[in-house]
């Protein structure tokens, strides 16, 4: 669907601007187990960024820890201007390396847990890299960038990439109409879970964890309510139409 | 202003141009696709059949010819031309112009060397000032230094002029020096933090040539930043509508304020010629530099530069990697 598209627009470009625009279309929008995905970050974004992150628990998310993590990482200060969005690019860059380092954390031996457990230690384990990075305490002013009107697309995206993500690994096959609603719905969970997080003083974050089972737990009751509701009003919509048969009406 | 109008009107009377807007001009707006494809196209200048001529504005002209009438229009217009942007651009070149230096934000916090500055085209001083504003008054940097770089003679004059009052001159933070963009071999290779060229670059003769030179003397994650007009507006009714402007007024303008309006309409005619913000991205890219903000997103090259005033001008940005 989407290559006839693509080539029609490569081929509309001037002759010069072909190969970068084949560059570009070589990414591809499925998983593919062979094969590993291209990097999220060039070599010398991934060198600062992960300097600047390393600047965060002392100095926040700010433009003076990206000005030290490109002087840490043996780049001037006017390097910085690689970012076009400045301290937003080191939120984004905690979201996307801890997103595709999720695979790595949880491993699931057996097949037995069901994959309602497995999204919940999932979700644990994510917010888990919050506390260990040590970006906790400064995480309320991540969400505070993230919430601007300017970084709100991009921070959608990564959400929904990150719901994406946790289905995925918890083994979610379906394709039915679900697809869309349990993303829409662990997303939710996701962002609520995560800002709970922050004002959390419980050892261990024993009450996120708990938040997370009460908020998983209303999906499911009110997921369950939901469908019964369509099914229940789809079966009723049948017998009035048959009701309208039965009298004559032709229908 | 009571002054100013009978002289111009003089000016315009002795003026020996026979419309408002030269016949050229008005092919170009209203039929741009057909014309498009009458004329070589904007790009490629090098890469044409004939190597050895390139464009001055819509003529076609000896390569060595370039040059040489581009510093005649430059020398005429050098002692009007900040009055001129103003007229021209509505006061909004001040605008991008700020945001182009806050963006790049120069200037180094706790840092006892301070940054080197290059500023390409810079003759009349507007960016240098503005650099050096923003490193000593945002970032508490009293050391950072701009090196202004213009071919022209004239205009480095007008920038002289400007600076001779100013403290920075006295603290010896500023320097001039006359060189063409696309040979600074006065300049040492990977000495410089910041390469800037606002509206310069689109008269450059050969620009791949002068990016390739921006390479050598940036240091490893030094940046190359321009601001650049662009040939066309994304939505297809404001580019209509500034083109009416842009060969309809600014050469009008010129001619009143002025009395010289073969240079404007070279200045209008070659922005049409300048390369779009795709092409000369991937110009940037050509010659070695990172594009910004396309790291790992879909985005493409879309992050790449930063369009100002729905696209008329553009900011541009590569960083050398270390």
């Amino acid at each position: 669907m989407s290559t006839p598209l693509a080539l029609r627009s490569i081929l509309r470009a001037p002759a010069a601007l072909r190969p970068l625009l084949l560059q570009q279309s070589s990414r591809a929008l499925y998983h593919s187990y062979e094969h590993d995905a291209p990097p999220a970050y060039r070599d010398p974004e991934n060198a600062i960024l992960s300097s600047a992150l390393a600047q965060v628990p002392t100095h926040g998310f700010t433009q003076e820890a990206l000005t030290l993590g490109a002087r840490d990482a043996g780049y001037l200060d006017i390097s910085t201007n690689l970012f076009p969005k400045g301290p937003f690019e080191i939120v984004k860059y905690h979201l996307v390396t801890q997103r595709l380092g999720l695979k790595d954390r949880v491993q699931f031996p057996d097949d037995k847990t069901g994959v309602g457990k497995r999204v919940r230690s999932l979700v644990l384990e994510r917010l888990r890299a919050n506390v260990e990075t040590g970006v906790l305490p400064q995480w309320q002013q991540a969400l505070a960038l993230m919430s601007l009107a300017e970084n709100i697309p991009a921070s959608l995206r990564e959400l929904s990439a990150l719901s994406d993500e946790i289905w995925f690994l918890a083994g979610d096959v379906s394709v039915d109409g679900s697809w869309y609603t349990k993303r829409a719905s662990l997303a939710a969970v996701y962002a609520a879970t995560e800002v709970y997080q922050t004002t959390d003083q419980s050892t261990e974050f024993r009450d996120t964890g708990l938040f997370l089972d009460r908020r998983l737990e209303e999906v499911r009751t009110v997921g369950g309510v939901v469908g019964s509701t369509i099914q229940w009003a789809g079966f009723q919509a049948g017998a009035v139409v048959n009701l309208m048969r039965s009298k004559g009406v032709k229908i | 202003m009571a002054s100013i109008i009978p002289r111009a009107w003089k000016r315009l009377r002795l003026s020996k141009t026979s419309g408002w807007v030269c016949n050229d001009c008005r092919r170009t707006f209203a039929t741009s696709r057909v014309q498009r494809q009458q004329q070589p196209p904007a790009s490629g200048q090098h890469e044409s059949q004939d190597p050895k001529s390139t464009h001055f504005g819509f003529q076609t002209v000896t390569e060595e010819l370039k040059a040489g009438r581009v510093a005649n229009v430059f020398s005429s217009v050098a002692s009007s031309y900040d009055t001129m942007n103003d007229l021209m651009s509505l006061g909004i070149h001040r605008l991008w112009k700020d945001h182009f230096v806050r963006s790049l934000n120069p200037g180094s916090r706790n840092s006892v060397e301070g940054q080197k500055i290059l500023d390409i085209a810079g003759g009349t001083g507007d960016i240098a000032f503005r650099m050096l504003d923003h490193a000593s008054n945002i970032n508490h940097d009293n050391q950072t230094s701009v090196l202004v770089s213009d071919i022209n003679p004239e205009m480095l004059g007008e920038g002289r002029k400007r600076f001779a009052t100013s403290p920075y001159k006295a603290a010896g933070r500023v320097a001039f020096l006359e060189a063409n963009a696309e040979d600074l071999s006065a300049i040492n290779d990977s000495s410089i933090d910041l390469y800037t060229v606002a509206f310069g670059i689109r008269n450059f003769t050969y620009k791949q040539k002068a990016l390739e030179e921006a390479y050598r003397v940036l240091k490893p994650g030094g940046v190359f930043a321009c601001l650049e007009f662009t040939p066309q507006l994304r939505n297809p009714v404001m580019n209509a509508i500034y083109k009416r402007w842009s060969f309809g007024a600014i050469p009008l303008i010129g001619q009143v304020v002025a009395a010289d309006r073969d240079s404007y309409q070279y200045l209008v005619e070659s922005i049409e010629r300048f390369p779009s913000q795709e092409e000369f991205a991937g110009m940037i890219r050509k010659a070695g530099f990172l594009l910004p903000g396309h790291g790992g997103e879909e985005e493409g090259m879309q992050g790449a530069w930063e369009d100002l005033t729905m696209g008329i001008a553009a900011i541009h940005k590569g960083v050398k990697p270390a």
